[in-house]
């Protein structure tokens, strides 16, 4: 077993490593992917600068933990598209049959799917986020609560996204519902959840869980509990589990390309 | 000893059936229409270690639905698959390790690597030790010359080269039994030629079992000595090589060039199939009519040249494809 | 001018099928409304109070306006196809042939759009209502020269975007320019009216983009004066004259540069 994991985790490293050497190849789109990036999320700040000259509270947050909620969204979604890109696209990897060399690889076939290609770009994020949170006041504990939060959240984003994208195996136009379900994430995790009321707010923490992956962790890295911790690191397991059973109970009805052929 | 059995199996598709334009798109929506499709339609056949058995039929017969049924891509409707013991539904990551595939070309490398990369990453996916990997493809380099291109990137190979690059790595974990899509597809015949020597070469060295679907006689001429043809789902023919070419089709092609015209119209057992003055072509079948009788109809002393031959493989297989609709 | 006009046909029609997936296209930037309209409401005290000069309801319709005319554009798209054939060579293809490539462009876009901004501009005035209960009020004349403006900004975004693919022909990637340009559009003229940043940045905005392509048109829309809409609407006029010279420009340069190195 515990062989079996350590030999995945080789064919990952391995695998991410090649996609950074196949993008390293043209070092200046490279480069000016990774630093637009990192200017694209910085002009979104200034919404927030703007929004600060007129109150000092929105949403319950200060101005800095705004910038901790900017500094997790945006690290959330950089570790989520920079190792499990493929998860976005999952919908078309099975609606194209391209399932299949996974399959016969003697791994786990969600992980080695998910991981076979990077998002450039999602450096950035990455980047952008520790910088941002080290604006928003550096200490050492934060920090790695910070780590902890951005991966645990980036596998929440993932496993939600394997969710919806699984869903192909059985509706045709699945990757829509996944593509709705991916700009709810995102769009919900840039705004402080003291602006939303009611459904909106009940919502967030169930069934679109930027809640878990966002909110929490601002409260749980500005004054510490233990109790929303454990919720955050629960919520991602759980949705690792499920992703996990949803995906292979599809993948029984996976068609390959056949499907395909026979279009009249 | 049998390495492969397939009992009894069956899969259907549903196929959803769209209709052109707007309206239609909208139809399909509210009330979709679906057709069922027996893509493998009760087939059961076995294979033996060691053999190179073509699997084969015209398109959409159900070759390569059957072949991924083998290899735990698609789960079957009905009947049960036994690869080496395992059930591929069941035990796909077991299965995984004792067999190799390469469908079509479809990619599986990485192309800005070397195919040695490759291999290595290959490797990896197998558990193969750091050392034993460069063993492997050490021995490999010799024995299917890989020396010109093994540390060029695959992106500047020849699609030949490709192809080689790619069955070589689903040979790095040393795979029981080795399912090969067309792998001849789309090359030239000296390539075509590498490859089929590659396979055979497998097949000897390591006692690798081929399955193997192709449209190419060649390949199946050269390299099996059995024959599955399947059709329309159905299996339509198990049988050697040398029974479908010397039994299936009772039949010669006689070719001479005559010193005067022979009239055969009307002879039973003889189809002429081309009559240009003193060059004949005929067809015996040797069901109704020896070969020896045929030429003694011609007259030894009237032929300048003969030339009897086999029905060539491809109108043979052909024939069975329109017989079996 | 015939041809343009029959390329723009041409696009609607080839649109018309895609309906489902541009009603889909709509939930994303309705989510987007959704959290601004709730960020509105949690910023006003009251609907009467003013921001800047704006009430609520002004805000949450500027944002509407602003970004219907944002998602219609669908600009991300259009420069990726203008820098792939820059990149992929299939411009050279167009040189010989009798239509000016910057109008080709323009107009097959524009055709493209059409459906588009119909749908979204009937979803956005749908969705204020939802979220405000009324709509601004505004007589024929005023919604004519409104769509007058909306369609001319769309033509300036159109242009200026050609200009950034077309600067493919220099760079490698134009992809970070448009970026840059997006967020730039996004971020000042998107969200807030320019009312919201600082007199020196105001100053700025009245000359830039921003104020022809968003800020404009929305402004006419939540608080119309015939004063304003003429001084938009030459400004558009402006805008247009420059962005089709420049597109032109760089067409023309980039088409040379591929002569000489033999493409």
């Amino acid at each position: 077993m515990l062989m079996e994991v350590k030999n995945q985790i080789k064919v990952n490293y391995l695998s991410f490593k090649y996609c950074i050497m196949r993008e390293m190849l043209n070092k200046a789109t490279f480069i000016s992917n990774v630093l637009f990036m990192i200017l694209n999320n910085s002009f979104m700040i200034v919404q927030w600068i703007v929004l600060y000259s007129l109150k000092d509270n929105v949403g319950g947050y200060t101005f800095k933990q705004v910038l901790l909620l900017w500094a997790l969204a945006s690290g959330v979604y950089g570790v989520a598209h920079l190792f499990f890109k493929k998860s976005f696209h999952l919908s078309e990897v099975i609606n194209n049959g391209k399932l299949d060399a996974y399959i016969v690889q003697p791994k786990n076939i969600l992980l080695s799917v998910i991981t076979s290609d990077i998002e450039v770009s999602a450096i950035g994020d990455v980047l952008f986020s520790i910088i941002v949170f080290c604006v928003s006041g550096f200490t050492i504990k934060r920090f790695i609560l910070f780590i902890i939060f951005i991966i645990t959240g980036g596998l929440i984003l993932t496993s939600v996204t394997v969710i919806l994208n699984s869903l192909s195996f059985w509706f045709n136009n699945a990757d829509m519902i996944a593509d709705v379900g991916d700009s709810l994430m995102t769009s919900f995790s840039t705004y402080p959840d003291g602006i939303f009321k009611g459904l909106t707010k009940v919502l967030l923490f169930t069934l679109i869980p930027v809640g878990i992956s966002n909110y929490i962790p601002v409260k749980v890295i500005t004054e510490f509990n233990i109790n929303l911790f454990v919720i955050n690191i629960v919520v991602c397991i759980f949705l690792i589990l499920l992703s996990n059973i949803i995906f292979y109970s599809g993948l029984k009805r996976y068609s390959s390309t056949n499907l395909m052929s026979a279009r009249i | 000893m049998k390495i492969i059995e397939v009992n009894n199996l069956s899969k259907t598709f549903k196929v959803k059936i769209k209709e052109k334009g707007l309206k239609g798109s909208l139809k399909s929506i509210i009330n979709p229409k679906y057709k069922i499709v027996n893509a493998v339609n009760n087939v059961s056949f076995s294979v033996d270690k060691g053999e190179i058995i073509a699997f084969i039929g015209p398109n959409g017969a159900g070759k390569s639905t059957t072949i991924k049924m083998m290899t735990s891509i698609l789960y079957p409707d009905e009947g049960n698959i036994k690869i080496l013991g395992l059930d591929p539904a069941k035990d796909r990551k077991k299965l995984a390790y004792e067999i190799g595939t390469v469908f079509g070309q479809k990619e599986q490398l990485w192309t800005h690597l070397t195919p040695y990369d490759n291999f290595k990453f290959f490797g990896a996916i197998y558990d193969i030790p750091e050392k034993a990997v460069e063993k492997k493809i050490e021995e490999f380099r010799v024995l299917f010359e890989l020396d010109k291109f093994i540390n060029t990137p695959v992106r500047n190979l020849s699609l030949g080269q490709r192809i080689i690059c790619e069955i070589v790595a689903s040979l790095i974990h040393e795979p029981k039994i080795l399912f090969l899509d067309e792998p001849t597809i789309g090359l030239d015949p000296v390539v075509k030629e590498n490859i089929r020597t590659l396979i055979k070469r497998m097949n000897k060295e390591y006692k690798t079992t081929i399955f193997l679907t192709s449209h190419d006689v060649g390949d199946i001429e050269k390299l099996c000595k059995r024959v599955i043809i399947i059709n329309n789902g159905q299996l339509v023919l198990d049988d050697t090589m040398e029974n479908l070419k010397y039994h299936y089709l009772n039949q010669k092609i006689v070719e001479a060039k005559m010193k005067e015209k022979v009239n055969l119209d009307d002879e039973v057992g003889i189809t002429i199939l081309k009559d240009k003055g003193y060059n004949l072509k005929i067809e015996v079948d040797t069901t109704k009519r020896s070969v020896a009788d045929a030429i003694r109809l011609l007259n030894p002393d009237n032929i300048i040249d003969i030339n009897i031959s086999n029905v060539p493989l491809e109108n043979i297989i052909s024939d069975i494809y329109r017989n079996k609709e | 001018m015939r041809k343009y006009l029959f390329i723009i046909k041409t696009q609607i029609m080839s649109n018309l099928q895609y309906i489902a997936n541009i009603l889909l296209g709509f939930i994303g930037y309705f989510i987007m409304l959704f959290i601004l309209f709730n960020l509105w409401d949690y910023l006003y005290s009251s609907p009467d109070e003013l921001i800047n000069g704006y009430n609520m309801n002004q805000m949450t319709w500027y944002v509407i306006v602003t970004e219907v005319l944002w998602m219609t554009l669908g600009g991300r798209k259009l420069c990726r196809k203008i820098s792939n054939d820059v990149k992929s060579g299939n411009i050279t293809y167009n040189i010989n042939k009798p239509y000016n490539y910057v109008l080709y462009c323009l107009s097959t876009h524009l055709g493209d759009v059409v459906i588009k901004g119909i749908v979204y501009t009937f979803l956005g005035m749908l969705t204020g209502f939802i979220f405000l209960g009324s709509f601004p009020k505004l007589n024929i004349i005023s919604i004519i020269i409104l769509l007058i403006t909306a369609i001319l900004a769309t033509t300036i975004s159109i242009l200026l975007i050609t200009c950034i693919g077309l600067v493919s022909f220099f760079i490698e990637d134009s992809g970070p320019l448009y970026w840059v340009y997006s967020k730039v559009i996004l971020v000042l003229g998107t969200i807030f009216p320019i009312e919201y940043f600082p007199s020196i940045l105001q100053k700025i905005l009245q000359y830039s983009p921003v104020y022809v392509v968003s800020y404009g048109p929305a402004k006419l829309f939540v608080d119309f004066s015939m004063d304003n809409a003429i001084k938009v609407i030459v400004a558009q006029l402006v805008y247009i004259i420059i962005s089709y010279v420049l597109c032109n420009l760089i067409y023309r340069k980039g088409v040379k540069r591929i002569n000489v190195n033999g493409g």
